[in-house]
């Protein structure tokens, strides 16, 4: 044990040069192993009922018999004023959606509740996006309004479908509520004209945080305690409740809220739930895996998968309810399974809090917490710092030569000596932070250049606005590589054989911020973080390179291309084609979501992710000229 | 004339700086007032502001216990227009006083004290940053720009120790008294700088007039002129304030009991939030006692540098003073490039930096996940005003090292540059 230290310390090139990119590729390799060992029984738990106070599936549920007579006649009522315009192009949306939230007003009135609407308007990439939110509240019996729960059914579901059962459904559930005298929050029923901006535009109002575009609420109640969206966009019987619930920027509802929606449908109802749009999963480690994997992608794209999600950034947890599959249960029991849940949501003392707020699910009932997967995004960022710190010492204290002209086996004396020699010649080197320092604070600056734009673009110049971005990408650091080789600080004391200083400099310094925003955003969005780090991962093994010419240029020609196809928008273009969705598209939606549900995973990329990049291509493609 | 237009210069883009980001983000002030970072309860503008609102309709501004800031600063802020309509004037006011901060820290660092003075010369007087890049370095620091746009009134605060220590700095001891009295009104710790700067003042005289005078009598005098400032000032807020005692309790009880125990940056809040009524004065003894004996040790070790230990002493009322926030920070990096000869004595920058920037990057964060997601809780954040207080006391005994080495190099010549170790 003890020879190889000594060896280390008698060896700065060993020390400083090689040792730091072991590290770190064990860090990434490590980082990622843990991810996969993650499915495995040993790492993962079953989920459990964490707040007693919810006593998932201890009532009995009533809704059933003479209320599905009342559904059917709503359904029916509903299903009259929409015949005209089942197919029907925007315009009719609209008037569609107007003499729909005209029947349900009426509806909800004549069942005994407190009726009020709010309008609403969002532009966003040159998109109008408008609507009127219908909404109903139960005053509690047994309470004193200051706390409620939310029960929400959007016209148009998360996947666009008209949601007419799940409309009905809430309809009938209000007049069955209004009945009970057992409920000790306030109840609110929303109807929204969409999944995607309704839901926000609603509890933005609620919470007076909404812009000028979008109407306050003539009606509110207390502190809302959970949310539950229901989705039935079909006529037929289910098979299986699929539950929704990741929210935007990748935050989650407690674990409690998702618990008790499984043990509900499972155990009181029969009804199986599943997640993920795994919609045959088989308990193996694949499934597990990939149902990981799925959550993740969806935490780090952090975008709203369901109106739901809006309600999450207020820190109201909330759930979708889909129905999937055919099979044989009616609406009765989906009416059931939210009659239940609603009942749970009615026994809670104080605010969801016992159970995890960060946790990744594998199947409906085994998940990890933060504890067990939070090393392996730490360990990814972790790989940068180490790289960083290596970086700094290597400018500090070691100048050194790039041969290692000392072999393992030499005696122990001469290495000794030469080492002597070595830090005698460099010592303490001053270190020239000017250049540097501007480089790198002025790259992440200049991210938010594309930031801004791709934020504020109208939704048609999208396509053409990334292959530009694609070829600029390519121009930019090889323009930097140019500028930094030709206009750089000469340092007199670096042999000619060494990398100069001040590209370790901004290598370290570019880790530096790397890795700090990595780790801080691993406990923010792990998915995000860990997805940043393994793109940004080949960064830390490129740099200048210093062997002879010819290889020089083949080698940065070849690392270019590499680090060219992992650049922000190539990768945003391939992952496109590989889900079949258009660039455009997604790019509408990207800006939405900055604009409307306040997602800031475009930060990450721009802020973040860009500026490194285009430090490790500048640096890398230095060593051409 | 070149330096003038550099300093103009300086100045000029950091008042442009500052009143671009005002006119651009014009919710970022807003922002900033409500961050606990910024704003504590003894300096929060947002506070100022309800104060201020009593104040000009004859309530005494004490009442209802929202506001804790010393009477004066009320008629100043009763000239100036409502802030909430016209923000304009209100930001000219804090980025002038921000300017006349770092134009003292301009005079500190050509007074030159920070290399020599009295009895010491430092060895590598060549390193060194002329004024200009002292006041860019504290104008240009975000903390700086932060604390200016969240319009805390700590900066009056900073602007009173700034001016003291440059008055003293070029001999100018009653002035240096004065403003170390404005300080000391507003917010009381400042008066425990008292020591260190009555020598710097005593070091300064007596290099002007050759002739040692006692140094005793001399701090006595001087001692007498501070109290005579801080009497003058309570007298004034007397005819501002109806009840006396009420405003004494409202905030110098404030600050010294610390009822208010708002998360911040400091160490103070969790640990009595944390701790049995029954031992909270003794450890209220106990921490201002901390807080209060640096003063002595690091006046007797640093004898010879004065300035030195102003600096440091600052360093520490950051990290450990009750309301502690970013702006106290803020003033101790600004001394910080006055000592760039010892540099590169220092051992830690790189991590010092680094933690410094994690806490930046994960208060905020962590903050956000415990009082907005509801995910978190108050350890999150604990733990983070931990690393950050960590990071600044490595930075300061880092400082305090390559000090005490370089006087030791001082001291034996023989054994410059030779590594040391602890026995």
């Amino acid at each position: 044990m003890l020879v190889p230290t000594r060896n280390l310390r008698s060896n700065p090139h060993l020390l400083f040069v090689r040792l730091p990119y072991l590290l770190s590729f064990l860090c990434i390799v490590v980082g990622v192993i843990w991810l996969l060992l993650l499915p495995l029984n040993e790492y993962s738990r079953r989920t459990y009922i964490s707040e007693n106070a919810l006593l998932p599936g201890q009532v009995h549920a009533y809704f059933s018999g003479s209320e599905q007579n009342i559904f059917r006649g709503y359904k029916k009522e509903l299903g009259g004023l929409l015949v005209g315009g089942a197919g029907g192009n925007d315009g009719e949306d609209g008037s569609r959606g107007e003499r729909g939230n005209g029947k349900v007003q009426s509806i909800l009135r004549a069942a005994g509740l407190k009726v009020a609407t709010q309008n609403y308007e969002y532009t966003s990439a040159g998109i109008r996006h408008q609507g009127q939110n219908t909404y109903a509240i139960i005053n509690a019996p047994r309470g004193d309004a200051t706390e409620a729960i939310v029960l929400v059914a959007a016209w148009k579901t998360a996947d666009g479908e008209l949601n007419i059962n799940g409309i009905t459904l809430a309809l009938t559930l209000a007049r069955y509520f209004k009945r009970w005298s057992l409920w000790s929050k306030d109840i609110i029923f929303l109807i929204t004209p969409d999944s995607k901006s309704g839901a926000q535009a609603w509890i933005d109002a609620y919470h007076d945080m909404h812009p000028p575009s979008v109407q306050p609420l003539p009606l509110k109640s207390g502190a809302l305690q959970g949310a539950l969206v229901v989705e039935y966009p079909f006529d037929h019987r289910f098979e299986s409740l699929h539950v929704v619930y990741d929210g935007v920027n990748g935050q989650l509802p407690n674990l409690d809220l998702f618990n008790t929606a499984v043990s509900i449908a499972g155990g009181q109802m029969g009804i199986g739930a599943v997640l993920q749009e795994m919609w045959d999963h088989d308990d193996s480690y694949e499934a597990r895996l990939e149902t990981i994997l799925r959550g993740m992608v969806k935490q780090g794209f952090g975008y709203a998968t369901g109106a739901h999600s809006s309600f999450m950034p207020y820190h109201v947890d909330a759930i979708t309810l889909q129905t999937k599959g055919e099979g044989w249960q009616d609406e009765m029991a989906l009416g059931r399974t939210v009659e239940s849940l609603c009942r749970s949501l009615n026994n809670l003392l104080e605010h969801l809090h016992q159970s995890f707020f960060f946790y990744l699910l594998m199947q409906s009932n085994r998940f990890v917490s933060i504890g067990t997967y939070l090393p392996s995004a730490m360990l990814i960022a972790g790989n940068f710092t180490i790289m960083a710190i290596a970086l700094w010492m290597r400018t500090g204290y070691y100048a050194g030569s790039s041969s290692p002209s000392t072999s393992a086996g030499a005696p122990a004396e001469e290495k000794k000596e030469t080492t002597q020699k070595g830090s005698d010649a460099s010592g303490v080197m001053e270190r020239q932070l000017a250049l540097p320092l501007t480089f790198v604070v002025g790259l992440h600056l200049l991210g938010l250049l594309p930031l801004y734009i791709f934020n504020n673009l109208s939704h048609q110049y999208f396509s053409s606005a990334v292959y530009t971005c694609i070829i600029a990408d390519i121009l930019l650091p090889l323009t930097l590589a140019a500028l930094l080789t030709h206009h750089s600080p000469s340092t007199p004391s670096t042999p000619a054989n060494t990398i100069p200083q001040h590209y370790l400099l901004i290598k370290s310094f570019s880790f530096l911020l790397l890795g700090l925003f990595l780790s801080t955003l691993a406990t923010l969005n792990f998915s995000l973080s860990f997805m940043i780090g393994l793109l940004c991962a080949p960064l830390t093994f490129t740099n200048r390179t210093t062997s002879t010419s010819v290889l020089r240029y083949i080698f940065s020609t070849i690392g270019l291309v590499i680090l060219n196809v992992l650049s922000p928008p190539v990768v945003l273009v391939g992952g496109c084609w590989y889900a079949g969705v258009s660039v455009e598209s997604v790019l509408t939606q990207a800006a939405f979501g900055w604009d409307v549900w306040g997602m800031w995973t475009q930060v990450v990329v721009w802020c973040v992710w860009w500026p490194a990049w285009v430090t490790g291509c500048a640096l890398l493609g230095s060593s051409m000229f | 004339m070149l330096v003038d237009r550099r300093k103009a210069a300086v100045f000029g883009a950091a008042l442009v700086l500052r009143l671009l980001l005002w006119v651009l983000f014009p919710s970022l002030p807003d922002l900033l007032t409500g961050r606990v970072e910024v704003s504590t309860p003894v300096n929060s503008f947002k506070r100022l502001q309800e104060g201020l609102f009593m104040y000009t309709r004859n309530v005494s501004p004490y009442d209802g216990g929202v506001f804790h800031q010393a009477p004066l600063l009320l008629p100043i802020f009763a000239l100036l227009p409502n802030a909430r309509e016209y923000p304009l004037p209100t930001a000219i006011f804090y980025s002038m006083v921000d300017l006349a901060n770092a134009n003292a820290l301009v005079t500190i660092s050509d007074s030159g004290q920070a290399l020599s003075g009295r009895l010491h010369s430092a060895l590598r007087k060549h390193v060194r940053y002329d004024g200009v890049a002292v006041a860019a370095w504290f104008l240009f620091n975000p903390f700086t720009i932060a604390t200016c746009l969240s319009r805390s009134t700590n900066v009056f605060t900073t602007c009173g120790i700034l001016y003291a220590i440059s008055n003293a700095g070029s001999g100018n001891s009653v002035n240096a008294m004065l403003a170390l009295g404005f300080a000391s009104y507003l917010s009381i710790y400042p008066a425990l700088l008292f020591i260190p700067l009555v020598l710097l003042c005593y070091d300064r005289r007596v290099q002007k007039t050759k002739a040692s005078s006692n140094a005793a009598v001399f701090s006595v005098q001087y001692f007498g002129i501070l109290l005579g400032s801080v009497a003058g000032l309570l007298g004034i807020s007397c005819l501002i304030v109806a009840d006396f005692w009420q405003f004494i309790s409202a905030t110098y009880g404030f600050q010294l009991l610390v009822p208010d125990l708002t998360p911040n940056v400091g160490l103070w809040w969790y640990f009595f939030i944390e701790m049995f009524d029954s031992f909270r004065e003794f450890f209220l003894g106990v921490f201002w006692l901390h807080l209060a004996c640096y003063v002595g040790g690091l006046t007797i070790r640093l004898r010879r540098q004065p300035l030195f230990v102003l600096t440091a002493l600052l360093g520490i009322f950051a990290i450990f003073k009750p309301y502690p926030s970013i702006s106290d920070a803020s003033l101790y990096f600004a001394f910080l490039p006055l000592y760039r000869h010892l540099f590169p004595l220092m051992r830690y920058t790189f991590f010092t930096v680094s933690a410094l920037l994690y806490a930046t990057l994960l208060g905020p964060a962590f903050y956000h996940l415990w009082i907005y997601a509801g995910s978190g809780n108050a350890n999150f954040f604990y733990a983070i005003t931990l690393v950050w207080s960590l990071g600044l006391s490595i930075l300061l005994a880092d400082t305090v090292f390559a000090a005490l080495r370089e006087e030791w190099e001082q001291d034996n010549p023989e054994l410059r540059g030779k590594d040391i170790r602890q026995v």
